[in-house]
């Protein structure tokens, strides 16, 4: 017996739209910016509307403008190679994202060296930095181009929820209670194609 | 003949469930709202019909081919780093758990929801064997703190309502009553938070593992199975033999139906691809990890083309929102793990037909299950299958055989049927008030137990239809 062949995604016209659309109806904010530099200052800008004093961010060079500038603002950078009692401090946890899938508004997020699980999951506010290069159509996209697969690779779609007690959805059942994707829109000269 | 002695009591079940308003209550809100999530998330997709179509196909791919992708799952996992355990059954499946816990000196567990690790009733062998287990899961917590067990595949707790849980925290918790469900759903993780921060190992079902990569493929809402398989030093999963898929590629088709089909969203809030234990360098994810592939019936399945289909079974719980009988009667009704169309055709293969004899009976072959069912399981064949095991095997029910006998004799000739009409006129002039009868004897009392039968009309349709041949043409 012939293994079937999987159906793979439909056409998408607009995926970074269809992704921000679908994001947003699954309870994350999108905040679309033009620079990197500008999504740098947006997450500052959130930190500091929230009076964040401690906070969880990937160890990748991505993430060193930011840490740099919440430094700079007093605010305290938890050791991302450290404990998971320690990073379950953190008010937010700020991360990267290899992808997003349009179909339905995940964020993927691969675990590895310096990029704890704990960043994405412990903080009652997850913000993740995009790349609008990076949406895929859908699942079957996904799955195509995310190989070779590390220790963990996760789908994020949405805040952390349950609606086991009186059928009511109740968000931050575990994980974060919000989550934002910093969508960062500009082009990538260099490494298109 | 007699009952076997555990036998299921599907109907007295029924009955109970059936008086108790406040579960009645629970699933008149949740059963409807669960059929319109549904129903609008596949609307969607234009592609639903091709979807299901190839989910069934590459299900039953690898049921044909089982072992080899097993083996081929199992040298990936072993390449990773991770073990696998094989387990025949739930005793075997119970002693490899409890022995990895005692060898590394596990007192503290963590587990997220797992329907299989309830097939092989693990909590109490890890209780007796000195472990503390937690159920994360916020139904599962619930229904832990209250020492009963799930009633949904995907909603455990969804046969009690608010009031309930909030006097069991109280009581359990010693916390003030809290009555609204964030209240209350804060009070659990602050308590759960707790515990994941102190286990040493954290157990987990599966929902697919892709036998290319040897990744294991967790699916939930709430981030409790993310905490279990992160933070505690040992992971041990465990699955059904017929979890596997072939490819990656082959994920995102189940992927996109098991959402939908369960709780109507496009995804679920999140999808853990695992594939092997920590990595140099990583400092969360287990150093250890376990999988155990469960047999317990299922290979008994494969090798029973009548219901071998049933394995196809993703667990989304969809035929059960869609069924007329399980609305009403919930979960517990059913008396084992699985409930439910799905329920009625797998306890009867697990634990015998002998102990779960009425529930193949007790469904009204509406197809409903069948047209939802994402991996396009013939559920309602199944029930007529097992029913005709049955009566064959001589496990029906005394009653219930006479009945389909007599129906047997009266439909097998058009002179027959019409002997039964004419006899049945004869008959109802005794119970018939009013051109209604309210009560049947022995054996056809059931009938009218609930509800009122109209008489047979004094003409039968034949006699009228003949008697206006040619008329009105």
């Amino acid at each position: 017996m012939n293994r079937p062949v999987p159906p793979g995604d439909g056409l998408v016209d607009d995926p970074v739209a269809l992704f921000s659309e679908r994001a947003e109806q699954v309870g994350i904010s999108v905040i679309t910016v033009g620079t990197y530099d500008e999504a740098v200052e947006r997450a500052v800008a959130l930190c500091r509307e929230r009076r964040v004093q401690r906070a969880a961010l990937w160890d990748t060079p991505e993430m060193a403008p930011i840490r740099d500038r919440l430094r700079a603002e007093g605010v305290e950078i938890l050791d991302p190679r450290g404990s998971f009692e320690t990073l379950a401090g953190a008010e937010i946890g700020i991360t990267g994202a290899e992808w997003g899938v349009a179909e339905t508004g995940s964020l993927v997020l691969s675990a590895g060296p310096g990029k704890p699980q704990a960043a994405s999951l412990l903080a009652p506010l997850h913000i993740a930095v995009l790349r609008s290069d990076r949406i895929v159509p859908g699942l079957a996209t996904l799955l195509e181009r995310c190989g070779p697969l590390p220790s963990a690779l996760v789908l994020i779609t949405g805040p952390s929820r349950s609606a086991d007690i009186g059928l009511v959805p109740v968000l931050g059942a575990h994980g974060p209670t919000a989550v934002a994707v910093l969508l960062v829109a500009g082009l990538f000269l260099g490494d298109s194609g | 003949m007699p009952d076997h002695p555990t036998r299921i009591d599907l109907i007295r079940n029924i009955e109970r469930a059936l008086r108790d308003e406040s579960l009645q209550r629970q699933m008149g809100k949740a059963m409807p709202a669960s059929r319109r999530a549904r129903a609008d998330a596949v609307a969607e997709l234009p592609e639903w019909e091709s979807l299901r179509s190839a989910a069934a196909g590459i299900k039953d791919h690898v049921l044909a081919d089982l072992e080899k992708y097993l083996r081929q799952l199992e040298s990936q996992i072993s390449a990773l780093g991770g073990t696998v355990h094989w387990a025949f059954d739930a005793a075997e499946a119970r002693a490899i758990i409890t022995d990895l816990a005692r060898s590394r000196g596990v007192r503290r567990i963590v587990k997220s929801k797992s329907m299989t690790t309830e097939e092989i009733f693990l909590n109490p062998a890890l209780e007796a064997a000195g472990a503390r287990v937690v159920e994360t899961d916020l139904g599962e917590y619930v229904v832990q703190l209250a020492g009963e067990r799930p009633s949904h595949l995907i909603a455990p707790v969804v046969h009690k309502p608010t009031e309930e849980i909030a006097d069991l925290f109280v009581k359990k918790l010693g916390v003030p009553r809290y009555e609204r469900p964030e209240e209350l759903a804060r009070v659990a993780r602050e308590v759960l938070r707790a515990e994941f921060l102190a286990a040493e190992m954290g157990i987990t079902g599966v929902n697919f593992a892709i036998a290319e990569s040897g990744t294991l493929v967790i699916v939930e809402n709430e981030g409790n199975a993310r905490l279990t398989t992160a933070r505690p030093r040992i992971h041990v999963a465990v699955m059904g033999v017929e979890k596997v898929l072939p490819q990656l590629a082959d994920l995102s088709v189940f992927l996109r139906i098991l959402a939908r089909s369960g709780t109507g969203q496009r995804a679920s809030v999140y999808v853990s691809l695992l594939t092997g234990p920590r990595r140099a360098g990583e400092t969360d994810g287990p150093e250890e990890l376990h999988l155990i592939i469960l047999d317990n019936g299922r290979r008994r399945l494969l090798a029973d083309p009548d219901l071998r289909g049933a394995l196809r079974c993703i667990r989304c719980g969809a035929c059960q929102n869609e069924c007329p009988v399980y609305q009403h009667a919930g979960g517990h009704a059913y008396g084992s793990v699985y409930a439910g169309p799905i329920g009625a055709v797998l306890t009867p293969a697990y634990e015998g037909l002998e102990r779960a004899r009425d529930l193949p009976f007790v469904s009204t072959l509406c197809r409903a299950c069948a047209d939802v069912c994402p991996v396009k399981i013939d559920l309602p064949g199944m029930l007529v299958e097992l029913r005709a095991r049955a009566v064959r095997t001589g496990l029906a029910s005394w009653r219930d055989r006479m009945l389909v006998g007599a129906w047997t004799f009266f439909t097998r000739s058009p002179a027959r049927f019409m002997l039964a009409g004419s006899l049945g006129r004869l008959a109802q002039r005794l119970v018939a008030r009013g051109g209604k009868i309210e009560r049947l004897p022995y054996p056809l009392s059931g009938w009218t137990a609930h509800r009122t039968a109209p008489v047979l009309a004094s003409t039968p349709f034949r006699t009228w239809w003949k008697s206006r041949q040619g008329e009105g043409r």
